[in-house]
């Protein structure tokens, strides 16, 4: 049966999670994952909801998917031994150098390719294997053919979002956030969180989800007021689809949302999937909608009001430290 | 004199025809956007046999440009490409995705691959994987800046291509956002995307050329060209994608200029003429932040600094 994955953006959302239904829970290592440092945990708090998860006989996986600096390197390896001496043995990585280092360095750890690795292809899917993953997250708008190709013909485990924003272009690919706001901050550690760049430190200003005008090339207007499509999306109708493939792992993503609402979803999937894999025959979607209908309205509220604190952080002044090793000279 | 490589992309023959290629030292052929681009080198495979004798006969080296996005129905397209470019005795091949690398190595490596500004490369380590694979060359993602690109050569073992004019790539996707209707059926399909769309917000200006986002402001590296020498670095791009022939021959003749003398390690300094010249090419202003740590649309520099006539 799927497994069904949640996301543990605190303690508190970790505990709730696996009381809601989760077989596994997500986490974020501070500075090292696709979100920023208020959802993300420190060493002693990850291994604590790992012995948590253990202890119910559950998975915790520690989120490492961010693309660091090569400087960087010895201290995810440093960061990843201690915590593979505390008995952590399931990574989620997006750079496939990062994947062979530290496959090589433990061979029993379970690494997922990160959804920022933007597996769009059963070849790419492949590459992500031989680089040690053994299971990969299929890139939100993948069909389901591809789905089941990658199935069949990988040998390799599938996992797909299903709740998540999509992003106006391909998640991983993406720097419209950098190329406004990007700066440096160093931690105590040594690790630089990047602030503006989702692929490098995980704060992403959302800047796709303000009004665009389309201007022409004398500066006419040709539309106005247009919003780049990066639609969040709560799928229930393709649940069934995705059991029937054989998808290793559903994920429902939203470190950033109320410990209340990741409760609620979870508990949602877990019982929608259930009541799937109990009778597959006579199950239909048509009851679910209403509550499903309940939990997106609540969940589109809170991230409407997220959206627009990012925008807003965007366009601030520039405050933090710049990395003074690269001493640069802005213009004014 | 040190020796370099200057690289100029350009998606078709309707923007070859009318640029002065002697500036440059290689062409990348075809567009890694889109795969409905009409003249696309990277779709239209008749097209390679000629496009690369020209630019051998010329003395040039010829690259072919891979999609960035290959969804599973396109890969049959890309076996055929990647056989094409082969044949035609093409130098090498530009891949973004690491699914079109693999089928490069599987296909026994033909040609050498060169990963391009969608690959992520991002760090030694995954230059290194790719080097592993068939890549010789790497250019790595626009957020990384100097320091680390010289890292990632060093450390990596591959040669690093660093964008030094033109527009940055910001963003790829497989679906349209000049068209609203599917692009099979879609009467604006395939015109859109040769015409010219920004995209306005706030202080911020984004070129849109349909399946990708491009910066508004083009990267200049003019006055940070002897750093470039003096790091080591030896091959540089000059962005042609959804260009004018004038902006493309015009910004390769100041690099190639630029480029020499930089190289040359004597006395340099920016000419009149050349910020003449990428002034002129340049409507929203220019940039380079990210190679200097900074977002990627601050301009790093003491020449040409005040000259961003959209803030």
């Amino acid at each position: 049966m799927a497994e069904l994955l949640a996301s543990g953006g605190s303690m508190e959302m970790v505990r709730a999670a696996f009381e809601s239904g989760a077989d596994a829970v997500y986490v974020g290592a501070k500075g090292w994952s696709r979100r920023r440092a208020q959802y993300e945990m420190d060493d002693p708090r990850i291994v604590e909801a790992a012995k948590y998860a253990r202890s119910v006989g559950k998975i915790l996986r520690v989120a490492f998917n961010t693309l660091p600096a090569s400087a960087e390197v010895p201290l995810f390896l440093a960061k990843t031994d201690a915590l593979y001496a505390e008995g952590v043995r399931d990574f989620i990585l997006t750079d496939p150098g990062l994947m062979m280092a530290l496959k090589n360095r433990h061979p029993d750890t379970i690494l997922h390719a990160s959804v920022g690795c933007t597996i769009i292809n059963v070849q790419d899917a492949l590459f992500y294997k031989e680089a040690g993953a053994s299971q990969i997250v299929a890139e939100c708008r993948m069909g389901k053919e591809t789905m089941r190709k990658i199935k069949e013909e990988a040998g390799v485990g599938l996992e797909v979002l299903v709740h998540a924003t999509t992003c106006y272009t391909l998640l991983g690919r993406c720097t419209m956030s950098s190329y406004t706001r990007h700066e440096h901050r160093v931690d105590a550690a040594g690790k630089d969180h990047f602030p503006g760049s989702p692929n490098r430190g995980g704060l992403c200003y959302r800047v796709c989800l303000t009004d665009w005008d389309q201007v022409g090339p004398d500066g006419e207007i040709e539309a106005a007021g247009v919003t780049l499509p990066n639609p969040a999306f709560f799928l229930a109708d393709d649940i069934p689809d995705l059991i029937d493939i054989g998808v290793d792992t559903i994920k429902i993503q939203g470190r950033e949302y109320s410990v209340a609402l990741v409760g609620e979803m979870v508990r949602f999937y877990r019982e929608l999937i259930d009541a799937c894999v109990r009778d597959r025959a006579s199950f239909r979607i048509g009851p679910w909608k209403e509550r499903m209908a309940r939990i997106v309205a609540e969940r589109d509220a809170e991230r409407r009001e997220k959206t627009a604190g990012l925008i807003e952080e965007s366009v601030a002044e520039d405050t933090l430290s710049l990395d003074p090793r690269l001493k640069p000279r802005v213009s004014p | 004199m040190q020796e370099f490589e200057l690289v100029l992309s350009v998606a078709t023959p309707g923007e070859l025809a009318g640029t002065d290629l002697s500036p440059y030292d290689a062409a990348c052929l075809g567009s890694p956007y889109c795969r409905r681009v009409e003249g696309n080198y990277a779709e239209a495979l008749d097209l390679l046999p000629e496009a690369v004798s020209r630019l051998h006969a010329a003395g040039k080296k010829a690259y072919v440009a891979s999609p960035a996005t290959p969804r599973e129905a396109d890969l049959p397209h890309v076996g055929r490409l990647v056989d094409a470019a082969a044949a035609a005795g093409a130098d090498a091949m530009e891949i973004h995705n690491m699914g079109v690398l693999r089928i490069l190595r599987e296909k026994g490596r033909p040609l050498p691959a060169h990963m391009g500004a969608y690959a992520n490369v991002y760090t030694h380590l995954a230059a290194g994987v790719m080097r592993e694979a068939g890549a010789v060359r790497v250019r790595p993602n626009a957020e990384v800046s100097l320091p680390e690109m010289g890292t990632i050569a060093r450390e990596g073992r591959v040669e690093v291509e660093l964008l030094v004019h033109g527009k940055i790539p910001l963003g790829v996707t497989d679906r349209c956002f000049l068209l609203t209707e599917p692009e099979e059926t879609d009467p604006k399909c395939p015109k859109a995307c040769r015409e010219e769309h920004w995209l306005a917000s706030r202080q911020w200006v984004l070129k849109s050329v349909g399946k990708g986002v491009l910066s508004g402001r083009d990267m200049c590296m003019l006055e940070h060209l002897p750093r470039l020498a003096r790091d080591g670095f030896r091959v540089f791009r000059v962005e042609g994608l959804y260009e004018s022939a004038a902006y493309r021959s015009e910004i390769g003749a100041v690099y190639r200029e630029a480029l020499s003398r930089a190289a040359a390690g004597g006395e340099y300094r920016v000419e009149g003429r050349w910020t003449d010249a990428v002034l002129r090419h340049s409507a929203k202003g220019l940039c380079n932040g990210y190679y200097f740590g900074t977002a990627g649309r601050k301009y790093v520099g003491t020449v040409l600094q005040d000259r961003n006539p959209e803030v």
